[in-house]
């Protein structure tokens, strides 16, 4: 080979190598994490927090496990610190608003929720907000099953009617809330009213014939999430049918049904009987062989 | 006319030693047990070593307890559960070969019933005992007894195959009683220690007219019994699946399912224990071509018969592919379990079939192969009938880790099994030992009868 070609073959060998040699590589590139803070109040009791934290993989929204957030009121500043969560394998924390901050709480109407995320060796450092306004929620239920709920926002120092907020009026259920009749939401008024018919008559209720009613106002801009419930015995009594002291197939031994041990202690008698039996013939055949002997 | 007085006589069980035959003598010597030879040794103590080696695993087993073995969460019937149900499987041939050929009135199986018997017992013996393993600790087994619930199918299982082994004995021991007698005539030939065992299990047995007919009543009576017993132990065996709601054992199928194979692989014990036995001991004379031609067809019955219900259970599964079984089905058919799979239906069903559907393939020693094709092929379907089942539960777990998802059997595990499966064929080798392997009165009032 002349040495131009040598030097050739070389050059094109060093081309095809470095792409893939990793030194030669970028690092690779972190994520970017979207983090979504959402605001909770129940019963207008203690306040709570949850925080969704995603990714886009492939354009497609994915759940992230496993990152450490910290959460603070109105400032990411150490004297506002409410906590730092983990999120879990649906990518979500929750956490209450610690009783250490409630004079900041009640310094101002408005407050901010700021969680932050430092970044590891797979994400950049990501922050999310929400900016929500004092709000509450009551339910009434009338004697002729009409389901009333009230939203309030604090304006100054006194509660006041809030017109226009869609609320959720529903029956708590096992695994979600039915709606109270067809319609899905329902608007308040001037009065911060909104009402709606109970039509689910029918519907199961415990021992007393009693059902969870609830009032929602869901992922509302300004209020957050607020949910109010009450207890009325609209439903169908429910007495619920206990057969752990009954006789079953899957009771303890001495509750078998008594067919099955009918059946299955006639079948081992008769068949052990028989065994039984003939051991005693071989005893009759051991005496008849000793007559013989005699 | 010798022959007549002798035939009478043996019938009115007068067996006086002066008046046997020169051929009846032939019969015994024949078929009187043998001493190990050199392959004979060789083959108790590889045998043997197997079981030590699986004692000693045992031994880890009880010490560490079952976190030795691989079982998990998700699997938790392993290959013990497999070599149970393939030891009941096993078993049930006992009641095939004496008790339906008796009561069906086939008369050429009947060198082939102690065969039948001793493997039977064996294997019920090991049946009880790998659940024993199964447990843990072995004291768990007293549980049972305290805590058993008679509406678990658990508990009928474990009536059922105690049952079946005192039948099992029975059915082993009553036919026996004839030839004890001819084998106290040999004290010669017999150790002190095996004379003495003799005796004290037949030595009453003076073959009168009056014995003979308890005999035969008790040996009919259990002919019949063992047949229900036979296929409840292996229709509740199958009930431990299929009353689980688990992908693959929920079916209708799995009695029927499970007594076709068992009545397969318990067949196919015997052809391969036939040809064993009559190499080892020269028994040409007496398991002929015939047998092996004969059991050969039995063979490709049940093989046939068994490849029609695994269609059953698996094909329409399959068709419909229902998503919670799609895993499942996948991992047999083309996955992670599929060379296992197509393996034992190939060699457990299919290649016998092929190979016996000819002449030439009914004689011993294709025959020999087909049957150890079958026993191999049955116990590979028995692990497959546990182990995929159980990693793909209808609820899996959250979090569990890696380790629960896969199982393949820890050496303990493997040592116990193969210990228990040497420890079986050990009992067959031993009762072949100190029992003639083909009944020798049988025999003889057989031939007298054919010359008649």
């Amino acid at each position: 080979m002349k040495p131009q070609n040598k030097l050739f073959t070389g050059l094109l060998t060093l081309i095809f190598l470095l792409p893939g040699y990793n030194g030669f590589s970028q690092a690779a590139q972190k994520g970017d994490l979207g983090i979504t803070v959402s605001y909770f109040i129940s019963n207008n009791m203690i306040p709570s927090l949850m925080v969704k934290v995603k990714t886009k993989v492939d354009g497609k929204f994915k759940n992230v496990e496993g990152i450490s957030l910290k959460l603070f009121l109105d400032k990411d500043t150490a004297g506002k610190f409410i906590a730092k969560v983990v999120t879990n394998d649906a990518g979500e924390a929750t956490t209450y608003i610690p009783s250490s901050l409630k004079s900041q709480w009640g310094k101002t109407l408005k407050h901010t929720f700021v969680a932050t995320f430092d970044g590891n060796n797979k994400y950049e450092a990501a922050k999310g907000d929400v900016t929500i306004a004092k709000a509450k929620i009551l339910i009434d239920a009338g004697s002729d099953k009409t389901v009333t709920a009230t939203v309030f926002e604090m304006k100054d120092t006194t509660w006041v009617p809030v017109k226009g907020v869609d609320v959720v009026l529903a029956v708590k259920r096992m695994n979600a809330d039915l709606p109270i009749n067809d319609k899905p939401t329902f608007t308040t008024d001037s009065t911060g009213k909104a009402s709606g018919d109970f039509k689910r008559d029918s519907i199961p209720g415990d021992a007393k014939g009693n059902i969870v009613l609830v009032a929602k106002v869901l992922d509302n801009d300004q209020y957050g999430n607020l949910s109010i419930e009450k207890t009325v015995p609209w439903g169908a009594k429910f007495a619920m049918l206990n057969t752990f002291d009954k006789r079953t197939l899957f009771a303890t031994r001495d509750k078998a049904p008594v067919w099955l041990q009918l059946i299955a202690y006639s079948i081992m008698f008769a068949v052990w009987g028989i065994l039984v039996y003939l051991v005693f013939n071989v005893f009759k055949i051991k005496k008849l062989g000793e007559d013989k002997i005699s | 006319m010798e022959n007549l007085v002798i035939k009478k006589e043996i019938t009115n069980g007068q067996l006086p030693a002066d008046a046997i035959s020169l051929a009846n003598e032939k019969i015994i010597s024949d078929l009187l047990p043998q001493k190990f030879g050199k392959a004979g040794k060789v083959w108790v103590g590889v045998l043997s070593a197997i079981c030590l080696i699986g004692l000693y695993a045992y031994y880890r087993q009880l010490r560490y307890g079952l976190i030795v073995t691989s079982m998990r969460d998700y699997v938790s019937w392993g290959i013990y559960i497999s070599n149970f149900v393939f030891f009941v499987a096993i078993s049930l041939v006992g009641s095939l070969i004496t008790a339906v050929f008796r009561l069906a009135g086939v008369k050429w199986g009947s060198p082939l019933t102690r065969i039948a018997e001793i493997i039977a017992v064996a294997a019920i013996i090991f049946a009880s005992l790998i659940i024993i393993v199964d447990m843990g600790s072995p004291e768990r087994f007293y549980n049972l007894f305290i805590y058993g619930r008679i509406q678990s199918p658990i508990i009928w299982d474990v009536i059922v195959i105690t049952t079946y082994f005192f039948i099992s004995i029975l059915l082993l021991y009553y036919p026996l009683l004839p030839d004890i007698q001819i084998l106290l005539r040999f004290k010669e030939g017999t150790g002190k220690r095996l004379y003495r065992f003799y005796s004290f299990i037949g030595s009453f047995w003076k073959g009168t007219a009056e014995q003979f007919e308890l005999s035969e009543k008790a040996i009919n009576i259990l002919c019949i019994a063992i047949i229900p017993v036979a296929f409840t132990i292996h229709t509740v065996t199958s009930w431990l699946f299929a009353t689980t709601y688990r992908p693959g054992w929920d079916s209708t199928n799995f009695g029927a399912y499970f007594i076709a194979g068992a009545f397969l692989v318990g067949a196919g014990a015997v052809v391969v224990a036939m040809f064993v036995f009559r190499k080892a001991y020269h028994l040409e004379k007496y398991i002929t071509e015939d047998h092996f031609e004969k059991m050969g067809r039995i063979l490709v019955l049940l093989s046939l018969l068994y490849l029609y219900f695994n269609m059953n259970e698996f094909l329409t599964p399959f068709f419909k592919m229902k998503e919670s079984e799609a895993s499942y089905l996948n991992g047999l058919f083309s996955g992670d379990f599929a060379p296992l799979f197509w393996f034992a239906i190939l060699t457990g069903m299919i290649v016998p079939t092929l190979i016996l559907l000819f002449k030439k393939g009914r004689k011993p020693l294709p025959v020999f192969v087909a049957g150890v094709m079958v026993v191999v092929g049955a116990w590979f379907k028995r692990y497959l009938i546990v182990t995929p089942t159980l990693l793909h539960p209808f609820l899996p777990m959250h979090d569990v880790p890696a380790s629960y998802r896969h199982y393949f059997p820890s050496w303990e595990e493997w040592a116990i099994t193969l210990g228990s499966l040497a420890g079986a064929m050990l009992i067959i080798t031993i009762l072949a030992r100190i029992f003639p392997i083909i009944p020798i009165q049988e025999t003889i009032t057989e031939q007298h009868e054919t010359a008649e």
